[in-house]
Order: structure tokens, then C-alpha cells, then sequence
């Protein structure tokens, strides 16, 4: 006992504590956030991938070492992580990310969520009791959780106050304008019939004025069954759609199906940042959405 | 939303081409410039005064949603029940059909110690089991599992898990204190619920009568690397089968080693190794059902050390890491435990020195959201030595060297993350006399809080 003691002191001092922030993001789009916010005073680590369902990680021991070292998790919350992420919060014995800790972050405590359901049973697939998690559909809900998380970054990180500051309003800047000629790409698109495989688009929806005529998946989580289909290709005789729009990783069997039955034509978005190869950023992530979306229009 | 220097240059160059351009004296100009200048003022402070509008405006409408959030916020907040742990239940039933009688069940070299034998043919309730959980304070966390079992037609509780954990202690430490799964093996550290087959490994089975348990403290330690490296080291009572009898200060000892990465964004792997000791007092051997510490008159005991040494090794493979998609677990295991002491019934006495080892491999395979598959093989072996042989007799112990063998295959329909139908055939050779071909169909549901996604 005493010689582990000694071991645990020893490798403590061994290797301190890095000059940069270490940042924990459970999902790629905080990833990109953290470093536009954070440049060379942070290192980022993003625990999953754009073609990774974050709902269904498992707290693998590469995440549990990454965990231990983290000064700060930036996470989606609303329980999207609930399969993981107390593992990972419980198995690095790390202060710093526990609940309520200061290097304790989620993006949904600071955007008004939608969705929220107002029966919470299972039986209805798989609800998340605080409102839909999916936020980073919407580059207005980024804007909030970039200042919230730029105050986060100056409270850790005190003697760089000014820095952070600085990235934050030349970031606002440059998301502002971008929105501002997203938006007005974006008009054609205002009332677009689309049909969603998964309910993970309800504020790129809300953003963009969408219509959606369907949902493949009648309980969120549960693989549509032949019957939800097929109440989809009825839905669509009367009120045709323009494109089914599904995540880059998820798979497209569904949506293939659809696709094939109705000839409406299925697009894939990245949804995050490396959802497909030139989504790099945030901003090539809404580029590349609205040219798909776009495309699909015409 | 145009920024305030896009529209400044804007602005100032439509009002520069806006102007024609005089070729008067030099005094007009500068007029003009300063005019220029004048505006250009005007105009900034005139935008300034309209964002500083739009984002009080906008704050406002943010302190709105957040008033409105946190007014919900407290009303959920509210009474005495928001401190209620999370709690959860596991219900499960099985069919069980074998070709052969359940009672003449063996495993040839091993003991099979308490619940460790078949389930009961026919329909059967397994164990419900109940896992209770918050954090207790700033320091601690705390966690029970019960399990509701029938026993000969009484109900039957047991305390499976019950202990206190520290909270995020730093420098990778973590204490942990009360009752627990041992942490040996892969599948030990699991409750039986989120194994891959029905019922244990017949190594599990042989040695532990299903799961290894520890009374006592554990203290682990996860290295600084990026590799992930896990040590530790376990103190019980000695009282928990195989180990056995009242201890002053610690009575069994465990040590481990864990180590693990990710090989690209499609698969995982992790590797464990522990070593258990303890030095059981009446270690009551082929006594029935007798439970531990119930050391019955008529039942071979056995005296003396006891070394359990584990090797186990996962592997995941999933295209892009998504398990649920599409996956492969590939996992072996290995025990081997060493008894050195003696064996004594009534006023009988024998030297011995056992020997008993084996594991098993499995890969499970899932090939859509809710299905999988998998396949098991499990390999025992055991050499028992002992002065006097008619005690390993008495004991029940078969010391022909026999290698009790086991194949399994399963299928499994998975509704959703919360439930499991299973299907499971064996074919078990676990002794030289027993052929048995075991049919098993399982549901496992979870109520309640969410499980967790462990590795």
C-alpha cells in the first residue's frame, strides 16, 4: 500500500501539468468549438467522430485515460452521454470533471432545449427527459454555448483571460456574417418538404423553416419497423417531399428503402464536423449542409 | 446580421462614390475631408448606439429563456424526492430443458461451490435483482444490488454488491470499501445480467460457484499515460468462497493490472491480469449447497493456501467504433488455482495439493441493431493430489484428469437497449459421465435509471 502511495506520488510529479488546457469533448462539433475558442491554449480531444452515434459509446480504456487528464469536458448533455459518460467521469478519479465541477461543461445548460416531452415512458423509444440534444444543427445555439463556454475558459484559465476574450469576439465576428450569408442562402429553402430518418433535426428545421412531412423512426432510437414505412410512403403520396434527409453515421438502410420505394432522392449531412471529408469546421459544416440541402432542393 | 465595420466600409465608400469629386481649391477639400470625417463619425456612432440595442435586445430575450428554464428548473427542485438515488431493476425468467438429470450434474476436478450449478429445469425466475445508487456527498458515492432469488420455495436476498466509492479523489486514486465483485477477471467485475451467455463459464462455475467476491477495500490507481494502465489492489475478510474462516485483519489479498487502447476508430482491446490469495480454515468441499462458512460435520474441508491466478483478454472490432451498428467481441479468459494444504473429514486427515485450471473463448457477432450472435467454447482441467485419495472421494472430486468441456451458442433479439430475448443451446461434456444437451430460453429486461455502456 505504502509503496503504491509512493508510485502514485512519484508519477504525479513525474509529469506535470501541462502549460495548455486539456479539453475533453465528447462529440466533434464542441471539439471544433473548444479549439476555434481556446487556439494555442488548449489541447483538444474529441471522444468520438463524426461518423460515431454518440448515444451508444461504450467507456472504452482509451476514454478513461483521456478522462484522467482532462481539465475540462465540453459535452452535449440532456443525456445523450448517460451511457457513458459517468463511467468515464467515475473510472478517471478525476476532481476536475465531476458534476458541477468547474471543468464540468454542457452545452444544453445554456440553450433553451425543444422537444421536451411532457410523458416520459419508455415505451415511446428513446426520450430524453430534458428536450432534444441535438442542438448543433443550429449555428445560433453555437453563438450561446461560445460565450457560455469562453466564460468557462477564462475562469480555468485566469492568466489568459484576455485571449480567450479576444478569439470570442473575432469568432462571433466572422459566425455572425457567416449566418448572416447562410441565412440568405438559405431562403430558397424555406418551406422544403424533407422527411428525417432520425428526430435529430428539429433546430436545423426550426432554423431554416423546413417542412417536415415525416419522421421514419416513430419512436426516436428504435429502428423503423415495416409499418412505420410504409405510413411514411403514404404520408408521402399526399404530401410529396423534396429529400430524406439522414446523419452521416447513421446507416442509410432505411433510408435507401424510402428513397428506392418513393424516388425521392436521400441526402446524407455530416451533422458534425468529419461527417464527411471536407467538413473540417464548424463553418465548412453549415457550408456543406446548406449546399447538399440546396441541391436537393431544385 | 451585418457587423459594424461592414457596414462602416459600406457606408463610407457609398457616400465616397456618392460625392462627386471637385477640382476646387485646396481648401474645399480639406472642407470635404473633415465633413467626410463628420459623417463617417455620425454614422458609426449611430450604428454602435443600434447594435448596443439589438444586444440588450437580445440578452433580454436570452434572460427570458434562461428565467423561464430556471423557474421550471425549481419547481422540479422542489421537495425531499430530488435526493432519491437512481434506481434500477433487472427482471429475467428462463426455460431450462437438459437432456440429462440436473442432480447428477459434476464437474469433473471441481467442487461446484454454492449457487454455482444449473438453473432448475422448466420455467424458472432467475435472480431480480436491484441496484440503488447516488452520491453521497462531495467525497462519496454509494451503491447496493440486491438479488431476490427462491430457494427451495423460500425467497432468498442477497446483499450481491454494497459499497462506498470516492468521488473523483485525484491524481488517478480511487478507494472503494464494503462488499463488491472482485476485481479478477473480465466477466467477474459484471453482474451475471450483462454476461453474453445465460448462464457462467464453467471455469467461474468450477472455482467460484459463478463470481468472486471481496469484503474489504480496494484501492486503484490509474497511471498518468495515454495508454490506459490501471493497477490495484484488494484487501477481504477471507471469508468469501473459495477463500474461508474468521481472519484477524485481512484474510484474502488481490492485486491486478489492466492495460487497454483503441487500434484505429474500429476496434478496442484491453488486458487484465490478477493474482487472489488466501489461506481458508474449513473450506468446505462437495458439501451440497451448503454456503460459505456453513462448513457442515460430514463435508471434506480443506486447510491450508490457496493461489488463484487470471489472464483475460478482450478484443472489439466495430466499422467506426459504432457497437450497436455492427460488431465483433472476441474474449478468453484464464484461471488457474493452486490449493496447498490438507484435507480432513471427522478424524480423517490428507496431504493435498490441487491443481485446477481451464477457460473458456468466446466471440459474439452483432449483426444489426437488435440481433447477435455468438459462439463459446470452455476448457477445463484439473490434477489432484492427495496422500490419502479416499478423501478427494468423500469430497466428490474426480481425480481421473478428465478435461471437462463445454460448447455454447446463443442468439439474441435485442427490442431495444433495455430488453433481451435469448436463445442459448450447450452442448456440456463437464464430466466423464454426464452428455448433456442444455436448451435455455432468457428475457432480461432493465427498469429504471439508465446502465451503463461498460467495455
Amino acid at each position: 500500500m505504502k509503496k503504491l502511495f509512493f508510485i502514485s506520488l512519484l508519477l504525479s510529479y513525474s509529469f506535470p501539468a501541462s502549460a495548455e488546457l486539456n479539453i475533453f469533448a465528447c462529440e466533434p462539433e464542441w471539439a471544433a468549438l473548444s479549439q476555434e475558442l481556446g487556439g494555442d491554449d488548449v489541447v483538444v480531444y474529441s471522444a468520438t467522430t463524426g461518423l460515431q452515434d454518440p448515444h451508444y459509446i461504450q467507456a472504452r480504456p482509451s476514454l478513461i485515460a483521456k478522462a484522467r487528464k482532462a481539465d475540462l469536458l465540453v459535452c452535449t448533455g440532456a443525456e445523450l452521454e448517460v451511457g457513458w459518460l459517468p463511467l468515464l467521469q467515475s473510472k478517471s478519479a478525476n476532481p476536475m470533471i465531476q458534476n458541477g465541477a468547474d471543468g464540468y461543461f454542457m452545452a444544453t445548460d445554456y440553450v433553451s432545449l425543444l422537444n421536451k416531452p411532457t410523458h416520459i415512458d419508455r415505451s415511446q423509444g428513446d426520450v430524453h427527459s430534458a428536450g432534444n440534444p441535438h442542438i448543433q444543427t443550429d449555428p445560433h445555439q453555437i453563438l450561446k454555448v461560445g460565450e457560455a463556454l469562453t466564460l468557462r475558459l477564462q475562469q480555468l484559465d485566469m492568466n489568459r483571460k484576455a485571449a480567450y476574450q479576444q478569439r470570442w469576439s473575432d469568432f462571433k465576428q466572422r459566425w455572425r456574417s457567416a449566418i448572416v450569408k447562410w441565412e440568405k442562402q438559405a431562403e430558397p429553402l424555406i418551406n422544403m418538404p424533407i422527411v428525417t430518418q432520425h428526430d435529430n433535426w428539429v433546430y436545423m428545421i426550426d432554423w431554416l423553416h423546413l417542412n417536415r412531412v415525416a419522421n421514419m423512426e416513430s419512436k426516436p432510437g428504435v429502428p423503423p419497423t415495416i409499418n412505420d414505412l410504409n405510413t411514411v410512403v403514404n404520408t408521402l403520396a399526399t404530401s410529396p417531399a423534396k429529400a430524406i434527409i439522414y446523419a452521416a453515421y447513421q446507416p442509410s438502410k432505411a433510408s435507401d428503402w424510402l428513397a428506392d420505394k418513393t424516388g425521392v432522392s436521400k441526402v446524407s449531412l455530416p451533422y458534425t464536423v468529419g461527417g464527411d471529408a471536407s467538413t473540417t469546421d464548424l463553418f465548412s459544416l453549415f457550408d456543406n449542409t446548406l449546399m447538399l440541402l440546396l441541391k436537393a432542393q431544385k | 446580421m451585418y457587423t459594424k465595420t461592414t457596414l462602416a466600409v459600406m457606408i463610407t465608400s457609398a457616400l465616397f462614390m456618392s460625392t462627386p469629386i471637385f477640382a476646387g481649391g485646396v481648401d474645399d477639400i480639406s472642407e470635404l475631408k473633415t465633413e467626410l470625417l463628420k459623417m463617417r463619425q455620425d454614422y458609426e456612432n449611430r450604428i454602435d448606439a443600434l447594435e448596443t440595442r439589438l444586444i440588450r435586445a437580445e440578452n433580454k430575450t436570452d434572460n427570458i429563456e434562461k428565467q423561464s428554464n430556471t423557474s421550471k428548473k425549481k419547481t422540479l427542485a422542489s421537495g425531499a424526492s430530488v435526493f432519491n438515488p437512481a434506481v434500477s431493476v433487472i427482471l429475467n425468467s428462463q426455460f431450462s430443458d437438459y437432456s440429462q438429470d440436473k442432480a447428477d450434474y459434476k464437474i469433473s476436478g471441481f467442487a461446484i461451490p454454492g449457487e454455482g450449478g444449473l438453473a432448475r429445469e422448466g420455467f424458472s425466475l432467475g435472480e431480480t435483482e436491484i441496484t440503488v445508487s447516488a452520491n453521497v456527498d462531495q467525497l462519496l458515492m454509494g451503491q447496493t444490488t440486491l438479488a431476490l432469488h427462491d430457494d427451495d420455495g423460500k425467497t432468498e436476498i442477497e446483499v450481491e454488491e454494497a459499497f462506498i466509492e470516492t468521488l473523483g479523489l485525484g491524481n488517478g486514486l480511487t478507494v472503494r470499501a464494503g462488499r463488491f465483485f472482485s476485481p479478477i477477471g473480465y466477466l467477474n467485475e459484471k453482474h451475471i445480467h450483462a454476461w453474453n451467455f445465460a448462464d457462467a463459464p464453467l471455469i467461474y462455475r468450477g472455482l467460484f460457484g459463478n463470481q468472486l467476491v471481496t469484503e474489504g477495500v480496494k484501492v486503484s490507481y490509474l497511471l498518468p499515460t495515454d495508454l490506459y494502465m490501471e493497477v490495484g489492489v484488494t484487501g477481504g475478510n477471507g471469508d468469501k468462497n473459495p477463500g474461508n474462516g474468521q481472519h484477524n485483519g485481512v484474510g484474502d489479498w488481490l492485486v491486478y493490472g489492466k492495460t487497454g487502447a483503441d487500434i484505429g476508430h474500429n476496434s478496442s482491446w484491453q488486458l487484465g491480469l490478477a493474482h487472489w490469495q488466501a489461506s481458508p480454515k474449513a473450506r468446505s468441499i462437495g458439501g451440497g449447497h451448503a454456503h460459505a462458512g456453513e462448513a457442515s460435520e460430514e463435508s471434506v474441508a480443506f486447510k491450508g493456501d490457496t493461489d488463484i491466478s487470471n489472464l483475460n483478454f478482450v478484443y472489439k472490432w466495430a466499422p467506426n467504433g459504432n457497437m450497436r451498428q455492427n460488431s465483433l467481441t472476441l474474449l478468453t479468459e484464464y484461471f488457474y488455482l493452486k490449493d496447498d494444504g490438507e484435507l480432513s473429514i471427522e478424524d480423517e486427515l490428507a496431504q493435498y495439493d490441487g491443481e485446477q485450471y481451464g477457460g473458456f473463448v468466446e466471440g459474439i457477432y452483432q449483426f444489426s441493431p437488435q440481433w447477435r450472435t455468438g459462439v463459446r467454447y470452455d476448457y477445463l482441467g484439473s490434477d489432484l493430489k492427495a496422500s490419502d485419495t479416499e478423501l478427494l472421494d468423500d469430497a466428490g472430486l474426480d481425480y481421473s484428469n478428465f478435461h471437462p468441456k463445454r460448447y455454447g451458442l446463443m442468439l439474441e433479439y435485442l427490442p431495444s437497449e433495455f430488453s433481451r430475448f435469448r436463445v442459448q443451446v450447450n452442448h456440456d461434456r463437464a464430466s466423464s459421465s454426464h452428455d448433456d444437451t442444455q436448451i435455455l430460453f432468457q428475457y432480461t429486461v432493465s427498469l429504471g435509471a439508465h446502465g451503463a455502456h461498460n467495455f
